[in-house]
């Protein structure tokens, strides 16, 4: 059972430090900030949320950590859920501040239909 | 084995957190400055908790909760600035 729960939160924060290279490597290389709002959201969802659930998972099955070990799961499990709540939000407002506001350049964009709408109506 | 599959996944938080540093610094606009930030302060929380995780101390770990509501909140407070061009009072 505990060496069950170690795997398991192993392989998620195994998992989750791949998607976080990827992500800053995309973040750094993208061209235009509509394309690196998504290497953003992959970071913050892939890199953050999963190995935060393994390590709640590795505390709690940790026996050397003791009762302590359950602060730890509490506090990640709890951060996880509220990362995964409020990140996706926090992206999508400022993409469209971004794109009301004309606060950035559209460079690679090839089709705007959101430009026809907004003029449109 | 599992101290040394730690040390390397907080080898890679840092490596990434530096490149995150990076765009923060060169970014032309200030909406990719901001979304860098909010990468950036993700993952100081995920390195904050694979450290308490790795020293073995849980104190480390209650900071992560204010941290991610700290990124949410400048969110929201620049994107309505680049909208209205105000605070929000």
């Amino acid at each position: 059972m505990i060496n069950i729960t170690l795997i398991l939160g192993s392989m998620l924060i195994a998992i989750g430090a791949f998607y976080e290279l990827i992500g800053a490597i995309g973040m750094l290389k993208l061209p235009g900030f509509y394309l690196r709002l998504h290497s953003a959201t992959v970071s913050c969802i892939g890199g953050s949320v999963l190995p935060l659930i393994g390590i709640a998972l590795i505390a709690l099955g940790l026996e050397n950590l003791g009762v302590q070990g359950l602060y730890i799961t509490g506090t990640c499990v709890v951060s996880a859920i509220i990362i995964l709540l409020l990140a996706p939000s926090g992206s999508h407002s400022l993409a469209r501040a971004a794109y009301i506001a004309n606060a950035v350049s559209k460079e690679p964009l090839v089709y705007d239909a959101l430009q026809e709408k907004i003029r449109g109506d | 084995m599992l101290n040394y599959f730690l040390a390397g996944t907080i080898v890679v938080y840092v490596i990434s957190a530096l490149i995150y540093i990076v765009r923060l610094i060169r970014g032309p606009s200030t909406p990719d400055r901001v979304l860098a930030l909010d990468a950036l302060s993700f993952d100081l929380a995920v390195f904050l908790a694979l450290l308490s995780l790795f020293l073995e101390r849980p104190v480390l770990v209650f900071g992560i909760i204010p941290l991610v509501l700290w990124i949410h909140a400048v969110d929201i407070y620049v994107s309505k600035y680049l909208e209205a061009r105000e605070m929000g009072e």
